[in-house]
């Protein structure tokens, strides 16, 4: 009896330990996002929480294959070299694969047993939304979630740009209805990430062609010798002031290497460039 | 948009809803949005009971998170990979079409669209005795093509009609049309009604671009918002029902390359999961010993710009002999 009571006792004494973790970190905030994938930005190379990165390019330039490259670095484990850190991924396109996250994952765990996939994938939270009113009260409701998962770092949204079209078209004449939603999306998006210490990925679908006017350039002067990206801008303004990095994919056109891709990563508070290339195997991103 | 309304959620009552109307509260959307705090002191109502009608609203009207542990577990179980009917075809697949998927045939008129459709058709209601959903909207699909199929596959005769009995051919000429196909299909596999559509594996929709060309161009833009109800109808309907969905798409030149690529533009270019470019011979009259080309142009799993010799067509109908349509 007092053995099933010493146990019984040890088990409290883990359960208030494991609450004060639970505590310590949320205190000390998120676990670092530093060695996420230096490449992917310019110079001093690491996203901080509250950073807004946007993904942009058009189909089949990459930019899910980054996405699946970043969720293996946060959900494996720290003795596989990954960040154990847990994600969250709102897919808006019906277009997250799980089977090739799992292929991916199997190639860079290695010798790894079905227990260990298990756990990897434990990290990840999957959420589709089928329009932006859905998208913005499934929001609200993760409010809650981000507070009780001191470790979620990341939240990944793909795509912003899912419902552009229905939306306009619902929106009628106004500008302003038709953008009430995602501007509500937006600025719920920056309160959740400065207020929870996240890091928010959202692609967005090059859906309008390249202004010809010269005039109407998006970038600074400086970078537009490195930008020759098929940009327009189109979603709502909110979105726009929002994001301090803008990944801009593309694949070289009539490479021999089908597998080689390019993206020039902006940050756009600073006025940073840089243009590197990757290439996607069976195991996924490779710088 | 849902409008607040007596009964939508307990807790919200007649009296409540009028105050918040009156305080210009009239959605969901803006309920929730809206600081409840102040809500409560403005409305004089309780916070406490403002917060649990919040919560249930929530709990309704949002998408719920799933675990990927537990999605991977689910999809190992409902996943499959269909044959196409030509082996060449599958290797380009990666061993075949994969339900939860849409995958794009895309193609000048003559290069095949319809009969790949027509043989995966075959495959999967002969060899997998799954059902198929054929939505016709360019009148392509022949009855005694597919019989054709069937008999240079199987010899005997109860099981070739036996696979004609698992597709089942709807005919639409417009995108409305199609949608409420769509909707019908779906309204069936939710409600597991196994009687006349069974255990349905495949979608073919032979073509998108007929039904969807007509609504582009202009200026407007509720042309495309269709066309993208209609992709969202598709891809929903692949992943919530592991279904493989197929459609055909037209080609156009790409304005500054040259080259061929799917029509229907930018915004659709994003929609399928796999996209296969098929070229044939150049014109219907010209020497038919051409081998069609099939051209992996998007994958999840396979390098792009993979090419096939397209082994489908008329060498899978060694003889010609008479046909009779079936009932």
């Amino acid at each position: 009896m007092g053995d099933a009571f010493r146990r019984a006792e040890s088990g409290t004494q883990r359960v208030s330990s494991f609450f004060s973790l639970k505590l310590l970190a949320r205190l000390e905030g998120r676990s670092s996002l530093k060695n996420l994938e230096p490449n992917l930005f310019a110079e001093e190379g690491s996203p901080v929480h509250g950073d807004v990165i946007e993904f942009h390019g058009p189909e089949g330039t990459g930019k899910t294959e980054m996405l699946y490259h970043l969720i293996a670095r946060c959900i494996i484990p720290k003795s596989g070299g990954g960040l154990e850190v847990e994600v969250m991924f709102i897919d808006t396109d019906y277009h997250f694969d799980m089977l090739r996250l799992v292929t991916i994952l199997e190639h860079r765990l290695g010798q790894s047993t079905e227990e260990t996939m298990k756990c990897c994938l434990g990290r990840l939270f999957l959420v589709n939304c089928n329009s932006s009113t859905q998208l913005l009260l499934t929001l609200y409701s993760l409010e809650n979630m981000f507070c009780t998962h001191p470790s979620l770092c990341l939240l990944i949204l793909d795509s912003i740009s899912a419902f552009y079209w229905i939306d306009r078209s619902n929106g009628g004449e106004s500008l302003n209805s038709q953008e009430m939603n995602l501007k509500k999306c937006a600025n719920l998006l920056e309160k959740l990430v400065r207020e929870h210490h996240l890091a928010l990925f959202a692609t967005t679908q090059s859906l309008m062609q390249k202004s010809t006017n010269p005039s109407e350039s998006f970038f600074p002067v400086k970078l537009q010798h490195e930008i020759d990206a098929d940009y327009r801008p189109y979603l709502c303004k909110s979105w726009q002031q929002m994001v301090t990095y803008r990944i801009f994919f593309s694949k070289p056109f009539n490479s021999s290497n089908s597998k080689a891709f390019t993206f020039v990563s902006c940050h756009l508070k600073r006025n940073h460039a840089v243009k590197r290339s990757f290439t996607v195997s069976e195991c996924g991103v490779q710088f | 948009m849902v409008v607040l309304r007596a009964g939508l959620c307990p807790g919200l009552t007649e009296e409540m809803i009028q105050v918040l109307r009156a305080n210009n509260i009239r959605t969901v959307v803006d309920f929730v949005s809206s600081d409840l705090e102040d809500v409560a002191q403005s409305c004089s109502l309780s916070y406490k009971a403002l917060v649990a009608v919040r919560r249930v609203l929530l709990a309704q009207f949002s998408a719920f998170p799933t675990n990927g542990a537990d999605l991977y577990e689910e999809l190992k179980s409902s996943t499959a990979i269909l044959p196409t009917g030509s082996p060449s075809l599958d290797q380009l697949l990666d061993t075949g079409l994969y339900t939860g998927e849409v995958t794009e045939l895309a193609g000048a008129p003559g290069s095949g669209k319809t009969q790949v459709c027509l043989s995966i058709a075959a495959s999967v209601s002969l060899g997998l005795r799954q059902h198929v959903f054929f939505l016709d909207s360019t009148g392509g699909f022949t009855a005694s093509r597919l019989y054709q199929i069937l008999q240079a596959r199987v010899e005997d005769k109860e099981e070739q009609l036996e696979a004609m009995q698992r597709v089942q051919v709807v005919r639409v000429f417009d995108v409305y049309e199609m949608l409420r196909a769509l909707h019908e299909v779906r309204d069936c596999l939710s409600q597991q009604v196994e009687s006349s559509t069974g255990p349905l594996k495949a979608v073919l929709i032979d073509s998108v671009s007929a039904v969807l060309s007509p609504l582009l161009g202009g200026r407007q833009s509720e042309g495309v918002a269709i066309m993208m109800q209609l992709a969202r109808e598709l891809k929903a309907l692949a992943k919530e029902f592991s279904v493989a969905v197929v459609v055909t798409n037209q080609v156009t030149k790409d304005s500054s390359t040259g080259a061929l690529k799917s029509a229907l533009g930018r915004s659709w270019s994003f929609v399928p999961n796999t996209r296969v470019l098929l070229q044939g011979r150049a014109s219907p009259w010209e020497d038919s010993t051409v081998p069609r080309t099939a051209c992996l142009a998007k994958s999840p799993r396979q390098p792009t710009g993979m090419q096939v010799q397209l082994d489908i067509g008329s060498d899978d109908v060694q003889e010609q002999r008479p046909v009779t349509p079936t009932p």
